[in-house]
């Protein structure tokens, strides 16, 4: 509860203390993406390669909303939610039985499919331009016409959907999930559904990953191809696992370090990957559970056993 | 099927196969075995190494569908239904290994057990440490293997005999009906095993007790009802004193042993 209400005056305040609301919208938004992926590594064990899959079958299912039906923007991204958990859990449903690393690989494979059919359906996804127009109606009569305000909409959404898996991870479904992470086959001894349990999780995970996807469009009024792309799969698996993916308080930390990193290193020399894939290495050798676990024990130990 | 001695036929048959088959390849690891569990006996399954017992237990329980031949539950044929499906009409298994969550708590892990029997566990806004009941059931089946004071402790750190109570305790949790234990006192020291011994035969007064276990001083004081297996088949079915006197199984198994 202390953790959540810092959290809370951190992202309340951030914008007061540096005042970049674009580059602090799109922390919450990879946040938001990096926790949809955690939640299924660090609770139920399952490692996704495609998470870029849902957020951008998310964000375009909010642009075209928008665009198309001038939807409100709670609409829009309550579209998006749907979109993003009727795609994950289709394809929960055909990767999760896949054991190990073959699950991963399936994950991976339909995020390849569906960024070629992002590419491929310029009518609707605007192929590798993008799409573009995309409006930003007023909420409850209030113009977001600025960034900072946009960013306190994207504040308030992502507490809330960060919030609710927290509560999800103490509630009876989280504990089957990590059962599951645990022992399967024991899981599955003791009557547990375990193929019902993992396509509710993906749908879960699909719906938090489409939202990000939805805020996101709405950040530069634009969803670029990248979006569905597998490089934004790869950036979630290593901000998650940089942070730690065992709370979303870690994945959160991480996807702000990646964040900042990208941000500022790019600038400075184009090779800046190197840079970065020399931090995550230290961090994966020498701070397992991510570099929450410097804060939190707990989810050390969840990481090393 | 040669029968010695009398078999209790007090009661019905609570599990029951008919001409059960299971062939890996060109090997019947299970080969024709009718099997009559009666209710409230403890039956013993015994028989050398590769006799087809652990074979016999996973069609029982469902990880396994047999080649032919058919398993019914109290009346009902479940066949063709998996473990999952049996472990909810009550035929709760517990593993040759030790098989629990191993870096969840010791409570966590017969909590879930508990919450396995109820309908809450899709959701996904309540808090898991609030269902008084499933709590209760769990802190309940602690009390009875004495696992209460280790209620915190991580379960793969308990010592080798406490986590073969938990893996029973986790079965007992799901409130089952037909209790299948495949070599309980497997890998424990002579004492833990005496303990989980006197235990079992604390349970055999309130369940069906199906069980596979190589000491055989244990199974001759336990159990109601023995079968002996021989190359996937039933050798010879009766009480202990039967079997102890039946020259075929003293030929094929108790001789070498005796």
């Amino acid at each position: 509860m202390i953790r959540f209400a810092a959290l809370v005056a951190v992202v309340a305040l951030a914008p007061l203390v540096v005042h970049y609301p674009e580059l602090e919208t799109q922390i919450l938004t990879f946040g938001l993406l990096a926790m949809s992926f955690s939640l299924l590594l660090g609770e139920m064990g399952f490692l996704s390669f495609g998470q870029a899959t849902f957020n951008g079958v998310g964000a375009y299912a909010a642009a075209r909303v928008l665009i198309d039906a001038h939807a409100a923007l709670p609409l829009a991204l309550l579209v998006a939610m749907l979109a993003g958990a009727g795609v994950a859990a289709a394809i929960g449903a055909l990767a999760s039985g896949g054991r190990g690393v073959y699950g991963v690989m399936l994950t991976f494979a339909f995020n390849e499919m569906a960024y070629y059919a992002a590419f491929q359906w310029r009518d609707v996804t605007g192929g590798d331009n993008g799409l573009r127009g995309i409006p930003r109606p007023d909420i409850f009569g209030i113009a977001l016409d600025d960034a900072t305000r946009y960013y306190y909409v994207v504040a308030v959404v992502v507490l809330l959907a960060f919030a609710a898996v927290l509560r999800l991870n103490a509630s009876p479904f989280g504990a089957v999930l990590r059962a599951i992470r645990e022992n399967e086959e024991r899981a599955r001894s003791i009557g547990f559904r375990v193929a019902r349990f993992k396509v509710a999780a993906f749908a879960v995970s699909g719906a938090l990953a489409g939202l990000a996807g939805g805020l996101y469009a709405e950040l530069y009024r634009f969803v670029p191809l990248q979006a569905i792309d597998l490089d934004t799969s790869t950036n979630v698996v290593v901000a998650a696992l940089l942070g730690g993916a065992g709370s979303p308080y870690g994945a959160l930390l991480g996807a702000a370090i990646f964040t900042v990193l990208s941000d500022s290193l790019s600038h400075v020399w184009s090779h800046w990957p190197l840079i970065f894939g020399i931090v995550f290495c230290v961090v994966v050798l020498f701070f397992r559970g991510g570099l929450w676990s410097v804060f939190d024990r707990r989810s050390a130990r969840a990481a090393h056993g | 099927m040669p029968r010695t001695g009398d078999t209790m036929a007090a009661t019905a048959p609570i599990l029951r196969t008919r001409a059960l088959v299971k062939r890996f390849g060109a090997h019947a690891a299970v080969d024709g075995v009718d099997l009559d569990v009666r209710e409230g006996t403890l039956h013993a399954i015994i028989g050398p190494n590769g006799a087809g017992k652990t074979t016999l237990f996973n069609l029982l329980s469902g990880e396994l569908r047999p080649t032919s031949g058919s398993v019914a539950f109290r009346d009902a044929d479940v066949t063709g239904r998996d473990m999952t499906d049996r472990s909810r009409l009550g035929i709760g298994r517990s593993f040759q290994r030790t098989n629990v969550f191993p870096k969840l708590t010791v409570f966590e892990n017969v909590r879930l057990a508990a919450q396995s029997r109820t309908r809450v566990s899709f959701a996904a806004w309540r808090g898991a440490s609030s269902l008084g009941a499933v709590n209760a059931r769990g802190e309940a089946v602690l009390e009875e293997f004495g696992l209460f004071r280790e209620r915190d402790r991580i379960a793969g750190e308990l010592a080798g005999g406490d986590q073969r109570l938990l893996e029973l305790a986790i079965t007992l949790a799901t409130d089952p009906v037909l209790l299948l234990l495949d070599e309980p006192s497997q890998g424990l020291s002579p004492d833990d095993a005496r303990a989980l011994i006197d235990r079992i035969g604390g349970l055999a007064e309130r369940y069906t007790i199906v069980l596979i276990e190589h000491n055989m001083p244990l199974v001759m004081r336990l159990a109601t009802t023995i079968t002996v297996m021989s190359f996937g088949t039933v050798l010879a079915e009766g009480t202990p004193d039967a079997i102890r006197a039946n020259e075929a199984v003293r030929a094929a198994y108790l001789g070498k042993r005796a």
